[in-house]
């Protein structure tokens, strides 16, 4: 016969409810609060919103008791974040977002500039300034690499190597990376203020030569042969980024281009996000590394910017005048984010300087250049992980 | 663990090749640049002769309209800021990148 108490039942109900867990640990409960403010940045006040969403609501979803989700295979049973998971794992999803940067971005401003790489280059100071502080601080050479990083001021690129390098932090680093390229607007203006005088900030540039359509395509094309081949570890990024860009100029695979840079790029944002999110539960991420490691990354941002900066002074020099460094910040990645801000701050020095499509030079340079730091730093650093 | 010696040595190695591939790839498109524009030139030759000036030698053209390539834009009653809202909705209207447009003018009606 079967006893059936309606208050036994609720009491057994509630036992084995995800609420009694917390009292066994409570710093579940901890990171559930962590996922909505990280759900109020991202909704409320509109930090990168597209990435910060799914990564809080993947941080929610991990940190519930008792759910699952992030089993590995046991016999049919597996838990759906672990199979999302895969994709940041195995490098899937940060070298499909860059097939949509790629397709996205117009390298003309670039091509019109050559010199602008050099821009970008000077702006990956941060990444390996950042990476001996890390040491300092303790980090192991990897975990140091990877958060290093973070000063390319590129998302993708940081996850893709905390995958590789460093995946018990890569929620942290993740979220480090996509706060403060959010709040690049706050973090790079005093910078700029301070390493330039108002005479270098008034400079207007002349416009940029047109640049062909047979230019456009063969860019890409040399790009990926050149660098793929110099360093390998660089191909998952460059070779999407690079493929993407050619769907965008070669004129014969618009719907490519538009799926790449639209519903694919999309599609797997939400993985992403979900993926990195939950990564971060309350054992790897509730620790003083956490904080050591957002800290790393504001001072990666910072020095990147002052990178950037500095060497667009020696091209102003270099050039006679003809150059502003302002531009020079926008050599992190972050586009067009970094772009923008040197056209505002242009604009406040000299209401007639219009820099936006100057800086964008430097801005995707500051895509490859992250990249090819970050294929340096997996080179040196994969085998201490035993990749 | 590493040498402080050797963190050094990884820092300024990584910043030396970063620099190092840009620079390679800066003079990989200034060469581009040079081929293509050189094979543009050699293939303009062979098209027909291009036509005379429409306007003859006594009626110059308009003073205020530069090359098309000087890099200054000819604002006829219009200050700067308008005429840069200008190009960008023509940009965003016509899909074409600002880097790829070359106004002559922009006149106030």
């Amino acid at each position: 016969m079967l006893e059936f108490s309606f208050f036994g039942t609720l009491r057994d109900i509630l036992a084995s409810s995800g609420f009694a867990d917390f009292v066994n640990d409570p710093r579940s409960l901890v990171m559930i609060v962590v996922a909505c403010v990280l759900l109020y940045m991202g909704i409320g006040k509109k930090f990168e919103p597209l990435l910060l969403v799914p990564i809080a609501f993947g941080i929610l979803m991990a940190n519930f008791p008792l759910t699952g989700i992030l089993n590995p295979p046991e016999g049919t049973n597996v838990g759906l974040f672990w199979v999302f998971y895969q994709g940041v794992q195995y490098a899937v999803y940060p070298s499909i977002i860059f097939l949509g940067i790629g397709a996205m971005t117009d390298f003309g401003p670039l091509i019109a500039r050559p010199s602008s790489l050099l821009l970008g280059a000077a702006a990956q100071l941060g990444i390996f300034t950042a990476f001996l502080l890390a040491l300092a601080l303790g980090f192991d050479p990897e975990v140091a690499a990877a958060i290093g990083v973070i000063g390319g001021a590129d998302g993708p690129t940081a996850i893709l190597t905390a995958s590789k390098l460093a995946s018990k932090y890569l929620p942290a680093i993740a979220i480090a990376a996509y706060s403060y390229m959010a709040l690049i607007p706050l973090i790079q203006p005093p910078i700029m203020r301070l390493l330039t005088t108002e005479e270098e900030r008034k400079v207007k540039m002349e416009q940029l030569r047109p640049v062909s359509k047979a230019e456009k395509i063969i860019f890409p094309i040399a790009v990926a042969i050149f660098v793929i081949l110099l360093i390998p570890d660089t191909a998952p990024l460059i070779g999407m980024l690079m493929l993407g860009n050619l769907f965008r100029e070669c004129g014969v695979t618009e719907r490519l281009s538009d799926t790449a840079q639209n519903n694919l790029c999309n599609i797997v944002t939400i993985f992403l996000g979900l993926s990195v999110g939950c990564k971060a539960q309350a054992e790897t991420f509730l620790t003083v590394e956490t904080i050591k490691i957002i800290f790393l990354g504001l001072f990666a941002f910072m020095l990147s910017t002052a990178g950037g900066l500095l060497f667009g002074k020696v091209m102003y020099k270099l050039s006679g005048g003809k150059i502003n460094p302002l531009i020079g910040s926008a050599g992190v990645s972050a586009v067009p984010m970094a772009a923008r801000v040197s056209q505002v701050e242009g604009q406040k020095a000299n209401p007639a300087n219009f820099l936006l499509m100057h800086a964008m030079g430097p801005n995707v340079a500051g895509v490859i250049g992250s990249a090819v730091a970050a294929g340096f730093m997996i080179k040196v650093f994969q085998p201490l992980v035993g990749g | 663990m590493i040498s402080v010696t050797s963190a050094l040595l990884v820092a300024l190695s990584g910043m030396v090749i970063v620099f190092l591939m840009l620079a390679i790839l800066c003079a990989m498109i200034v060469i581009i640049s040079k081929v293509v524009s050189a094979l543009t030139k050699s293939a303009a030759p062979a098209a027909p002769a291009a036509p005379a000036p429409a306007v003859p030698s006594a009626a110059p053209a308009p003073a205020a309209a530069p090359g098309p390539y000087g890099g200054e834009v000819a604002l006829l009653g219009v200050d700067e800021k308008t005429a840069a809202c200008v190009m960008a909705i023509v940009s965003h209207e016509t899909g074409i990148p600002l880097s790829e447009l070359v106004f002559k003018s922009i006149k106030a009606l």
